[in-house]
């Protein structure tokens, strides 16, 4: 059997402007334009067209894993604007038979489309993303009524691909200070579990100028989140929480 | 010794894309640095316009004939106009947690800057 060969009017040319640094070769970062030829009798991935670069760029780097948007590692901007390239329809984001990829933004670029996380999860480990408790652990379980699981909803979803952190100006500007979306939704995910009981501790790590009051509103995060979750929603309950709460 | 990073970060502010709402916020800031900084210009003309009879004439006199002080009024004017609006979406915001979805949070940007667009006109036909 022999292999199958795309008729040639099923296949049309597209540019992808990609932005390329490889540390040990280049001083400054550029962008290059790599022409592929994309299938046009169905829609591919922003991904699968990066896996068409690089057959012809093989220095070309990228994180990916998954390619189902569950790992989160191809986070990067997408004609401006920050999204997971394994779950991004080409026909969605060309313009003019053109796409420009580059990394997220505000983090430091270890190697074309892949940047350094470490502030990221830096601020991630800040706000304990894990359930505290202090009271002795039933033989079973820790239970949750079903309305109080449902307040988790819109919060356990983050893949902490890091979309969002890195479209906000706020985390741009301080990235060591402010908490940044997806670590402030996963605080929230904590302050709001039932089952947490280190909830006051939680809100008072959170009272200061930068960690949560740095959010403006700007929204950057909530255009971009390839879950469609809410962290602006997320920061403003926690605001709440603190301006309500009775303090010892 | 902390070693110094010298690795690129992306941002190009020309080349990253800012949604309706972003758009609304900064200009809020933006909006807010003017009004901040013309105010003193501001409460000095009052109480020039305040001294005597003569002191508000000249200033009358003054705004009647030049374009560049009509201009400027009409700036600030404008640039109030839109802080003041913007100001009053965040509280909402704040108040009733209305404008933390993108769909409202869109509508009360559009619904500023389309109050401000119409200030703005009235205010040409006032000041001009």
């Amino acid at each position: 059997m022999s292999a199958a060969v795309i008729p040639v009017e099923q296949i049309k040319t597209i540019t992808m402007s990609i932005y390329r640094y490889d540390p040990t070769v280049d001083k400054k970062p550029y962008m290059q334009d790599v022409v592929v030829e994309i299938p046009t009798d169905k829609d591919i991935m922003v991904l699968d067209a990066l896996h068409l670069a690089k057959q012809q760029e093989p220095s070309l780097s990228y994180r990916r894993s998954c390619r189902e948007g569950v790992c989160g590692s191809d986070g990067m901007n997408i004609n401006g604007k920050n999204g997971l390239a394994c779950v991004t329809p080409l026909s969605e984001v060309l313009k003019r038979d053109k796409i420009t990829l580059r990394p997220m933004p505000g983090l430091p670029v270890v190697r074309d489309l892949i940047v350094d996380m470490k502030q990221f999860f830096d601020q991630l480990e800040k706000v304990k993303p894990y359930l505290i408790t202090k009271s002795d652990s039933p033989d079973i379980e820790r239970k949750q009524t079903p309305e109080d699981r449902e307040e988790l909803d819109g919060l356990y979803e983050c893949i902490l691909c890091g979309c969002c952190s890195t479209s906000c100006p706020s985390f741009w500007w301080n990235p060591d200070k402010f908490l940044g979306p997806a670590a402030l939704l996963q605080s929230w995910r904590f302050i709001a579990d039932s089952r947490d009981e280190a909830t006051e501790e939680r809100l008072d790590d959170l009272e200061d100028a930068f960690s949560l009051y740095r959010c403006h509103g700007i929204m950057n995060c909530v255009s971009v989140c390839p879950k469609g979750l809410n962290p602006t929603e997320a920061i403003s309950n926690i605001r709440n929480k603190l301006l309500t709460r009775e303090k010892a | 010794m902390i070693e110094k990073d010298n690795r690129p970060v992306n941002l190009n502010l020309l080349t990253i894309s800012l949604p309706i709402i972003g758009l609304s916020s900064i200009l809020h800031r933006i909006s807010g640095l003017a009004v901040f900084f013309s105010f003193p210009l501001v409460v000095w003309l009052l109480s020039v316009s305040l001294k005597s009879e003569e002191s508000f004439l000249v200033l009358s006199n003054l705004y009647q004939t030049s374009v560049v002080i009509k201009i400027l009024t009409y700036l600030i004017l404008v640039g109030f106009s839109y802080h003041l609006l913007a100001g009053i979406k965040k509280l909402i915001s704040d108040a009733f947690g209305f404008g933390e979805t993108l769909e409202s949070g869109r509508l009360l940007s559009w619904l500023v800057f389309g109050a401000t667009f119409v200030l703005a006109i009235l205010f040409l036909f006032y000041l001009f």
